[in-house]
Parts: C-alpha cells; sequence; structure tokens
C-alpha cells in the first residue's frame, strides 16, 4: 500500500490514475488470464478508455479548478467520513471498517447523494493522500451507487469494469503475494455480487440496439473494447479467485475430516486469509450464478459440487449468498426437471427465510432478500403443480396465500400454460446471451434491429413449456385414476372423449411424471441422485386393465406436539427468567437491585446447560 | 447407487475428455477439435456422453466462429435417445438464436431441422411412439435421415430403447400389436426384439409379459410417522436440570 501512494500532483490530475506505473498499465490490467484459464478471444484487456488529459498547462489549471470546485462542494460531514474510512482501512480495522460500510454509507447516501453521484473518486484523492488501494475500494462503492440509484451511462459501464479489474488485479497479482486486507464479509460478497450484476446489466444494455447513441455505438463497434465485460474475463476473474484461495481443497479437506493444520498446509498463503477464502467460495457462488445466466445448468451445479446445502455451513453467514445459492441450485434443479430436489431446496431457504426475518428488517439487503423469496415462491407453485408434494405445508399455504389464482389454473393441462408462464418470466433469473449485437457491421446490426432475436428469458421459457406441455394430461388422468382401484382402458378413454391407443400412450407420460431422479440419501454432488417415485397414487397396466394403488399418509401428530412442547418450555423458560414484576422498593438496598440481573444470567445459564 | 453416475461420468470417458469435462481446460477453444472428435467416436460406438457434448456447446456459445451445424445436429441427434433425461433441452438451452453464422459458405442446416428435432423430442416426452415413427419417416425428415441419423450407429435402436423404458415402467402384459407400433417393428423383427429383452411372447393370444420391476408393482401402503430420538432432544435435555 505504500507504494500505492502517489504524491505527484500531475498523476493526480489524471483521470484515473493507476496503481501502478502508467506504462504498463496494459500488462498489469490483466485479470490474471494466464493463472486460470488462459488469455482465450483475448486481445489485449483495453486500452485506457479515456484519452490522455492534454498535457497543455491551461487544460490541466482548468481541470484542477473544477477539481478544487467539486470538492469545495464536498459536505464537511462527508469529508470527515472519508478521511475517518481510509483511516480504518490503512488500520485494518474490522470493526469500524464495517460500521463505515454498513451504516456510514448508507446513513450518508441517504441524506445527501439519494439522487446524484457521490463525489469522484479523483476530487477526494486529496483527502485519503491518493492512496491508490482506498481509491478503488471507493470506486466500488462510487459505481454501485450509481447502478443502484441512478441510471449508469456508458461510461460508468466501461469504468466500472476498469475498477473491478484493478480491484481484483491488486488481490490476484501482487509482487508480495497475498493482500494482508481485511473486508467485512459482508462488503466481500457484495463485490462479487455486484461484479456479476454488472456483468449482467451490461449485457441486458448492450442487447437494446434501438436505444443507443452515436457515441456508444461508436463504442460499441470499437474491436479493442471487446474485452470489456466480456464472459471470458468475468469467468477469469472467479475462476482465478477459486484457484488463488484454494476453495474447492478446502471444503474438500474439511469434509475429510482433515485437522486445522492440515488444512493450513492445503489452502496456502492465500487461502488461509479470510479475504481470499471468502472470495474464493462467493466466487463459485458467484459461478454458479453466471452459468445459469448462460443457461448452462449442468456446469452451474457442478462447479458447485463441492458445495454442502445446510445451515452448518459457515457461509451462511452472509444471508444474501446463503439465499443466492439455494435460489440458482433450486432453478437449475427445475431445467433439470428435479422437481422434487427443486422443492426441497426452496423449502429449506424459504423456512430459514422465516426464521431470520426478526433480525433483518432493519438490514438494506432485506428488500433484496424478500424479493428473491417471493420469487421462490414462485418457483416452489410451479414445481408443486408439476410434482405434487407435501413436504411442508406451511411454505404451501403461504404460496396458496400469495399466488392463489395461478396456483388453481396450474394444475388444468393446457389450460393452465399462460399461468406458468406468468411465474416463470417473473421468477426466472435475469437471462443473457453470451454474443452482442453486431454492433461492428452496419448492415447487419440494421437487420438485427429491425428483426431482434427474442430475449433469452424466452428461449428458455419455451423448453420449459415443453416440459409442462409433456405432462399436460397428467392432472386429469390422475384425477378420474384416484377414484378407483381398477378400470378398464377402454372405459377410461370413453370417460375422456379420448381415443384408447392416445390415451394409454398418455399413461406413459403420467407414469414418467411420477418418477424423478432425486437426492434422496447422502450423496455428495449435486447432480447425484437416485430414481425415486414422487406421487402418492401409482398404477399399472395389464394389458387392457388398469389397477390402481393409493400411498395415504397416516396423520402426523409427533412433530406438532414436539414443536409446541418446545414452545411451551421457551415461554415456561421465559416466564422464569423475568424479574419479579414489583421490586419491594421501600426495602430493596441498590446493591440487591443490582443482583437481580447477575441472577438472571446465572438462570439463563443453567437452563442452557 | 447413483442413478446419475454414468450420466456424469460415463465409464467409457476417457481420462482426457474427463479433464476437459471437469477442469478449465473446458474453455479453451483450441480442444474444440479434441471434444467434436469424442462425439463422432460416440455415434460411431454406440456411446454417449452428454456433458462432453454440452461442453462442445458451450465452446461453440462463447466461440461464434467454430459453431459447425453438423455437431449440433449430431449432439442433438443423440439427446433425443437420452428421454426422460433432459438432455435434449440442456443442449437447446445452450444454443444461442443469434449465434446462427452467416459467414458460413454453406446454408445453415440447423434452423431447418431445430423445429422437426424439437418437435421429434417432444413425442418422445409425451410418449406418443407411433406419431414419432411416422414423423420420423415422413419425407420432410429425409435429410435428417440421410444426412445424420443413417451415420448414428443404432439410432433407431436407441429411440426403442426409450419406447421399451417407458413400457417396462407402465405395463405388466402389452399386446404385441402396440408394442409394435412403438418399436415400429412388426412379425419376426418384433419377436425377436422381443427375445432379445427377455421377454415372453405368447403367440397363442399375442400378449407380451414385461417382467417384474420396481416400477410395474405396486401396492397400496399407509405412511406412518416415524420419531426419531434426535428429534426428541431438545424436551428431553430440558426435562434434565429440571430435576
Amino acid at each position: 500500500m505504500e507504494g500505492g501512494r502517489w504524491q505527484s500532483r500531475a498523476i493526480m490530475s489524471q483521470p484515473r490514475a493507476s496503481l501502478w506505473a502508467t506504462e504498463e498499465i496494459d500488462e498489469d490490467l490483466q485479470v490474471d488470464v494466464h493463472l486460470a484459464i488462459g488469455n482465450y478471444g483475448q486481445n489485449g484487456l483495453y486500452d485506457d478508455a479515456q484519452p490522455r488529459i492534454d498535457e497543455a498547462t491551461l487544460v490541466a489549471v482548468q481541470h484542477q479548478m473544477a477539481q478544487q470546485a467539486a470538492f469545495a462542494q464536498i459536505p464537511d460531514a462527508v469529508k470527515r467520513f472519508i478521511v475517518h474510512f481510509h483511516q480504518a482501512v490503512l488500520e485494518n480495522n474490522l470493526a469500524e471498517i464495517t460500521v463505515a460500510y454498513d451504516s456510514g454509507w448508507n446513513r450518508l447516501t441517504e441524506k445527501h447523494y439519494s439522487k446524484t453521484e457521490w463525489p469522484e473518486a479523483e476530487v477526494i484523492a486529496p483527502l485519503v493522500n491518493d492512496d491508490q488501494l482506498f481509491l478503488i475500494l471507493y470506486r466500488e462503492l462510487y459505481y454501485r451507487h450509481v447502478y443502484s440509484r441512478l441510471q449508469p451511462d456508458i461510461d460508468d459501464r466501461f469504468h466500472s469494469y476498469e475498477n473491478s479489474c484493478e480491484l481484483f488485479n491488486y488481490l490476484l497479482n501482487s509482487e508480495d503475494g497475498p493482500v494482508p486486507l481485511q473486508l467485512p464479509e459482508q462488503w466481500l460478497w457484495d463485490i462479487v455480487d455486484e461484479f456479476i450484476y454488472q456483468f449482467q446489466s451490461f449485457y441486458v444494455w448492450r442487447a437494446r440496439v434501438k436505444t443507443k447513441t452515436e457515441e456508444e455505438l461508436g463504442m460499441l463497434a470499437d474491436g479493442s473494447q471487446a474485452q470489456v465485460w466480456s464472459a471470458y474475463s468475468v469467468l477469469n476473474v472467479l475462476y482465478s479467485l477459486i484457484q488463488k484461495s484454494k476453495i474447492n481443497e478446502f471444503i474438500v479437506a474439511k469434509q475429510q475430516g482433515k485437522s486445522e493444520a492440515e488444512i493450513a498446509e492445503i489452502v496456502g498463503d492465500y487461502g488461509s486469509l479470510p479475504l481470499y477464502h471468502m472470495l474464493g467460495y462467493f466466487s463459485l457462488i458467484g459461478l454458479l450464478r453466471v452459468h445459469v445466466l448462460l443457461g448452462d445448468f449442468t456446469l452451474a451445479l457442478k462447479v458447485v459440487e463441492n458445495v454442502e446445502l445446510n445451515q452448518k455451513n459457515p457461509f451462511t453467514r452472509v444471508t444474501a449468498c446463503h439465499v443466492a445459492t439455494y435460489y440458482y441450485v433450486g432453478f437449475c434443479y427445475i431445467m433439470l426437471r428435479r422437481y422434487p430436489d427443486a422443492i426441497r431446496v426452496f423449502v429449506q431457504i424459504l423456512n430459514f427465510i422465516l426464521r431470520m426475518r426478526q433480525y433483518h428488517t432493519r438490514s438494506y439487503q432485506y428488500d433484496q432478500i424478500n424479493k428473491t423469496a417471493d420469487r421462490m415462491y414462485a418457483l416452489f407453485a410451479i414445481c408443486n403443480a408439476l410434482s405434487p408434494s407435501r413436504l411442508d405445508d406451511n411454505i404451501l399455504n403461504i404460496v396458496k396465500d400469495r399466488y392463489g389464482d395461478q396456483f388453481a389454473k396450474l394444475s388444468r393441462g393446457d389450460e393452465g400454460l399462460p399461468a406458468f408462464e406468468e411465474l416463470f418470466l417473473y421468477a426466472c433469473p435475469k437471462f443473457i446471451s453470451a454474443n452482442p449485437p453486431p454492433y461492428e457491421d452496419q448492415e447487419q446490426l440494421a437487420a438485427y434491429a429491425e428483426d431482434p432475436p427474442p430475449e433469452p428469458a424466452q428461449h428458455h421459457l419455451a423448453l420449459f413449456l415443453a416440459d409442462v406441455r409433456a405432462q399436460a394430461a397428467v392432472p386429469t388422468l390422475r384425477s378420474f385414476l384416484k377414484l378407483y382401484t381398477s378400470l378398464d382402458a377402454a372405459k377410461l378413454a370413453g370417460f375422456l372423449d379420448a381415443d384408447e391407443e392416445e390415451m394409454v400412450q398418455q399413461m406413459m407420460a403420467v407414469k414418467a411424471a411420477s418418477r424423478s431422479v432425486s437426492r434422496v440419501g447422502n450423496e455428495q454432488n449435486l447432480l447425484d441422485g437416485q430414481m425415486i417415485s414422487t406421487s402418492d397414487m401409482d398404477f399399472v397396466i395389464n394389458e387392457n386393465m388398469v389397477h390402481i394403488s393409493e400411498v395415504t399418509v397416516g396423520r402426523r401428530f409427533a412433530g406438532w406436539f414436539i414443536r409446541n412442547t418446545e414452545h411451551a418450555q421457551r415461554v415456561l423458560d421465559g416466564v422464569k427468567n423475568s424479574p419479579l414484576p414489583l421490586a419491594p422498593q421501600t426495602t430493596a438496598s441498590e446493591v440487591e437491585s443490582k443482583a437481580a440481573p447477575a441472577q438472571k444470567k446465572v438462570a439463563w445459564g443453567m437452563s442452557k446447560a | 447407487m447413483s442413478a446419475t453416475s454414468e450420466w456424469v461420468s460415463p465409464p467409457t470417458r476417457p481420462e482426457l475428455i474427463e479433464s476437459l469435462v471437469s477442469g478449465v481446460d473446458r474453455y479453451n477453444p483450441s480442444n474444440v477439435g479434441i471434444l467434436e472428435d469424442y462425439l463422432y467416436h460416440q455415434i460411431r460406438s454406440r456411446e454417449y456422453d452428454c456433458l462432453a457434448n454440452l461442453a462442445i456447446l458451450k465452446l461453440y456459445q462463447f466461440n461464434p466462429d467454430l459453431y459447425n451445424p453438423d455437431v449440433v445436429v449430431n449432439i442433438l441427434v443423440k439427446a433425443l435417445a437420452s428421454v426422460p433425461f433432459p438432455d435434449f433441452n440442456l443442449s437447446v438451452a445452450l444454443m444461442d438464436d443469434r449465434a446462427s453464422n452467416n459467414n458460413m459458405d454453406e446454408p445453415d442446416p440447423l434452423p431447418g431441422l431445430l423445429p422437426y428435432l424439437t418437435n421429434l423430442h417432444s413425442l418422445l416426452q409425451q410418449c406418443r411412439f407411433p406419431a414419432f415413427w411416422t414423423l420420423y419417416r415422413s419425407d420432410a425428415l429425409e435429410t435428417l435421415r440421410d444426412n445424420y441419423t443413417v451415420e448414428v450407429v443404432g439410432f433407431e435402436n436407441s429411440i426403442r430403447e426409450v419406447a421399451v423404458r417407458a413400457v417396462k415402467a407402465t405395463f405388466q402384459r402389452i399386446g404385441s400389436k402396440r408394442l409394435g407400433s412403438y418399436l415400429d417393428l412388426e412379425g419376426g423383427e418384433l419377436e425377436d426384439y422381443i427375445a432379445r429383452l427377455g421377454w415372453k411372447f405368447d403367440s397363442s393370444t399375442s400378449v407380451v409379459e414385461v417382467p417384474p420391476n420396481p416400477d410395474n408393482q405396486i401396492t397400496s401402503t399407509v405412511v406412518q410417522e416415524d420419531i426419531k430420538l434426535q428429534q426428541l432432544t431438545k424436551v428431553i435435555s430440558h426435562a434434565i436440570p429440571a430435576v
């Protein structure tokens, strides 16, 4: 960090000073391409998007004056905050950084920057001694604010990419090995999460040809900019973080029960630092998300094959990460037609969110988590229609409450298709197309604008609806079969007003719909599973006679009884541990009243033991 | 025993392919040839490796220059026989609508064939096997048969296996005419096929007996609640300090 503190005014007045010597800028900004997956399809990272500032003194002076004016406008509270924040980062004081990140930044955003950008990094640079690392972190927050509160323009999009590269490059390719920086876990997650969000946002924005200005068209047609937000460069970052942190090796070693010392040896210099360790894990989840966005559902599950989906996983501390993991894994299972697995994943996380709710009402991420939860309720409704289950009545009731109209329609065969479509489009990830419109070719671009290809979401919707359609006959046939223990096929066809042979073929489809691959035992791998029966009704055809059997579930008393006993115990403990309502004020000395809380602590400790 | 282990990693998969499928080398465009050769090997030798084929499509997705429509059609043809598993849709999901290459010398056959392949797939998914054979043998699909499926060794039998899986799960006994319509076989060919499956064919009644398997044996059961001691730990442990 010491080396990064530039004192020279000349460099400071550049719009985007580099952490490294400017001559080396091209090399330095390569995000560890060789380490991870090679330099495929990358022709140099990018040239500085902004033309060099004219060296002419006049321009320099004008620029400096403009910056000074901008500096003068920064409210004092903000200046103090930045100085304080910088100090916390310099001292690697995690507690102070956390406070600044969690509350300081958001409070000041509400107060001063709810509708405008924060001051540019160059403007506040004098406040932080031009500390390049801090300025990179500052820009990370600056651009995130632009994306979430304002409309990023093309420069913001290019520069936020640049800044992310600088940050990851600094972390991954510092000459002295791992960087001893500490950041709150939440921030580390937000860095990875935002990186992928901006990537996705760029693709969505780029695909809309018609709304581009001349300048934007020019920049997008420029081949030397093709690297910006390319899928390869994003994958490079994520894979590099995964490899440097040795996170996969860590998870495997942990599962094998290796000792702390052995694990420390395995993960090495980088992986034993919390910053790299967490970034490595978050990158796994980031990779899961990127692959889902690009429609590769098997690869998505394969990259997180080592991740254990349970609440004991220490990474559940960052709730947003925990929720995202389940959402994307669950969605993959839907596209793999493994509805029971999807249901189990959604039930787990939705219950977790319900329990966490009380602690999260004040969190700024609460909205985001709630939105994801709503989408998972919708996905649950879809899965439940395709593979009815009584896994969790509580969640099912919330779904019926929230999506009542659609829920009823889902079980109506072909008529239900619009409801499937509506819920799918609402709840699916924001799919992107890997390839840009042909900006480099005017003629092709015009043709593209005239007749744009369908949105990526429509592409995946069509595939999903094909799966739904294959099951369209299932609800009706099932409802008929449930009325009988045996029935002649011709008679059943007569009820349905259908051709007997076609009806028999539909019966095979019904049978297929009641079987699914699912993780029932202790499968390690997310892609593993066994063939299970998913329906409470089964049947078999003996030549022309259909025989039907039903699995009935006896009433469940015990779960209810256990839950309520535990609840009663908690209430009783609560009552026992409360101080007596009327302390005898007249006789009690101060000493005694002080002793009361201490007493309480002991009692609580005992009941817990 | 995992039902998907062969799908995730077929025993026939060579080590080199395994390292590509599971490692970061899968993104290296210069490896596309290895994976394409492996696909053609699968076609000649009745092997199938879905994940390796998806890796080809992934490379096409990121590098439109590599796009080879013949390879894509072959991947989809191979994926047809995996029904009821979702391989076909997983493959299509990776195909970018925008990727169709305009710089090719010959017209791209994929846009013309894709709707038919999708149609064939959904007929299999819906177990409408007779309709599948009718469409497959129709004049409209001559190109597909003459240029693609004819090269895929055992293609028709691999589709019959899809039908056999569905029949095995659904029937205890099935009329031979019905079975024949699913397999697109009749007479001696059908009898030979049934014999090879090891199923019993009663020529007097023309009924085929399907051997018992977990899916065609049904029993009505009542599931009773099963309480594990672990669920009661809180209740029991609470009782101890109270004593």
